[in-house]
């Protein structure tokens, strides 16, 4: 073993395990990782400059970029920290529509990360059907907003259309497919024991230093301590919900790539029971408390943050305004600015260099929210 | 919810009287205080260790380049009290120096280095690469206000040769072809 010498090995940025544009640089010893640094700036595109150049609501064209997968959570964030500021009620009915706006933004986002976990682990055919599936959702999605990955739906004082005829029963019989098709999931990932075998005891995050360290979301979840924006710090109608308990949070012991992944496993059937109840339950009235005029609406001094559970973890927005028609300043705190970075940085230690990409799956880091 | 938000500033007064200013007439659950940069380190110790504030939410920064100062925003959360806690501080403009936190949080640090390169804000003690998102930047700190982005830009891009006048490609191509630009395509032209 005294042979064995150091090297460094530079995973990414352009490489398939990689997920988006970022480098992991990896000092391993054989096969065993000693050392990792994590490398961004492939990807800054300076969206927060550019949003203090334009008014409150033109930013919404780049809000969405924020992270592709799932745009809908930093919309939502953003909607929510412009409402703070400047005290405006949302509709009951908008409250409605967005939370079913977000949780089919969650299952779409789940059904694609079953495609990048099982993927790194040499398991495709998961992928091929999940992200088969997530089609279905963005049907949905385009029916709803006319968009298919970018929707731009969700804005300050409400959403921007009403549910399109008959949108409920196409959703309740994708919901129905959804819930059939994540039987066979079980039996084809979470049943085989070549993904059990790789994802238990693998990428262990420490119980008692995980709020600390900033591990936020389904990571958190799984390491056994029930923490979700949506009941600690409950927006639109989630903490009514979950006192009706129409879903759960449910957290895993753990701390390792399996618990995170069952954390999610469950968490995509508590959004169907959600967009269910939603859609049985939605009030009528309006959708939408109208903003004056874009180019002259200011909005008060001072900041305001917000905070949204996405499927990677916190989502955060901080706006400052001082009374101009623009930000003077828009901040955005991603769950992977932290997971990506110092928590992975921490953990790849002693792990084996094949499982990089596999432990970066699981915490759902995506790299565009940490340059913006 | 009110009460415990008083209770809050009232225990963080009697140990910080350094507290400068203080709001808790949010509708939602937020505190803010204000408090000189040097105490930043000990009553984000003290949030965290004896308060139980133990999960950093955000570390951000305005600059309000009217009044000379940056403007530092820690927020930290409790998961017990359930109540974001905003610090806050004032850096002077042209002399942004100020203790590092990452020895609190180590999360921090990545903040730090984000702050440190966007505003150009110097954290004592900060040990971490000196690039972070930036590439061989020798410009003023990209995300202060008077960073004047277009100059930025004509310095240093230029136009593809033959681009110079940034002219409609569709009035090359008409030219070269011979045939009309339609009425409806006309109106965005430049």
């Amino acid at each position: 073993m005294a042979r064995e010498k150091v090297t460094t090995l530079y995973l990414g940025p352009q490489h398939p395990g990689i997920t988006g544009n970022m480098m992991v640089r990896l000092k391993v010893k054989g096969d065993t990782i000693v050392g990792a640094r994590t490398e961004v700036g492939y990807l800054h595109r300076g969206f927060e400059k550019l949003q203090e150049r334009r008014n409150w609501l033109q930013a919404f064209t780049i809000l969405c970029r924020f992270c592709v997968p799932e745009p809908d959570p930093v919309e939502e964030a953003y909607a929510l920290a412009v409402e703070l500021l400047e005290g405006r009620e949302v509709p009951e009915r908008a409250k409605y529509i967005r939370v079913l706006v977000l949780e089919m933004a969650r299952i779409a986002s789940y059904l694609l990360w079953y495609g990048g976990q099982s993927g790194s682990a040499g398991l495709y055919t998961m992928g091929q059907w999940s992200v088969g599936d997530r089609n279905y959702i963005l049907d949905l999605f385009e029916d709803l907003t006319g968009g298919r990955v970018y929707h731009m739906f969700i804005w300050p004082g409400g959403v921007r259309r009403d549910l399109p005829k008959g949108f409920k029963d196409k959703a309740m019989k994708v919901m129905d497919y959804l819930e059939k098709r994540l039987d066979d999931y079980d039996t084809l990932l979470f049943e085989n024991s070549i993904f059990q075998k790789r994802a238990k005891g693998v990428g262990i995050i420490d119980k008692n230093k995980a709020i600390e360290w900033g591990v936020v979301g389904p990571p958190l979840r799984g390491c056994g301590i029930k923490s979700d924006i949506r009941i600690d710090d409950p927006y639109e109608i989630y903490g009514e919900l979950y006192e009706k308990g129409v879903f759960e949070v449910h957290p895993y012991e753990g701390g390792d790539v399996w618990a995170r992944a069952l954390v999610r496993r469950f968490e995509i059937r508590q959004s169907i029971k959600i967009i269910r109840y939603v859609l049985d339950n939605i009030p009528s009235g309006d959708f939408y408390n109208k903003i004056p005029n874009p180019h002259k609406w200011t909005l008060p001094k001072g900041d305001a943050y917000s905070r949204v559970e996405a499927t990677r973890g916190e989502i955060g927005f901080f706006v400052a305004s001082d009374g101009s028609n623009k930000p003077r300043r828009t901040h955005m705190r991603g769950a992977a600015y932290v997971h990506a970075i110092t928590l992975l940085e921490n953990i790849l230690i002693g792990e084996n260099v094949a499982d990089v990409s596999f432990i970066m799956n699981s915490l759902g880091t995506c790299p565009p929210e940490i340059e913006r | 919810m009110e009460e415990k938000k008083a209770q809050i500033l009232e225990k963080l007064q009697k140990v910080f009287p350094e507290i400068s200013e203080t709001k808790n007439d949010f509708p939602y659950n937020r505190v803010d205080l204000r408090i000189e940069k040097n105490k930043i380190p000990a009553i984000l110790f003290y949030l965290k260790d004896e308060m139980g504030y133990k999960h950093l939410v955000h570390i951000t920064c305005v600059d309000w380049l009217e009044e000379g100062k940056f403007e530092v925003i820690f927020i930290v959360w409790s998961p017990v009290d359930k109540i974001k806690v905003f610090v806050k501080t004032f850096l002077d403009r042209n002399n942004p120096v100020m203790d590092n936190v990452d020895m609190i949080w180590r999360q921090a640090n990545t903040y730090e280095r984000e702050l440190r390169e966007m505003f150009g804000i110097q954290f004592e003690g900060l040990v971490a690469p000196k690039e972070f998102i930036l590439e061989d930047w020798d410009d003023m700190p990209p995300m202060r206000r008077d960073f004047d982005t277009e100059a930025y830009a004509r310095k240093r891009f230029f136009a593809r040769p033959g681009r110079e006048d940034a002219r409609d490609v569709r009035q090359t191509i008409a030219e070269r072809t011979g045939e009309e630009i339609p009425d409806f395509a006309k109106k965005y032209s430049r």
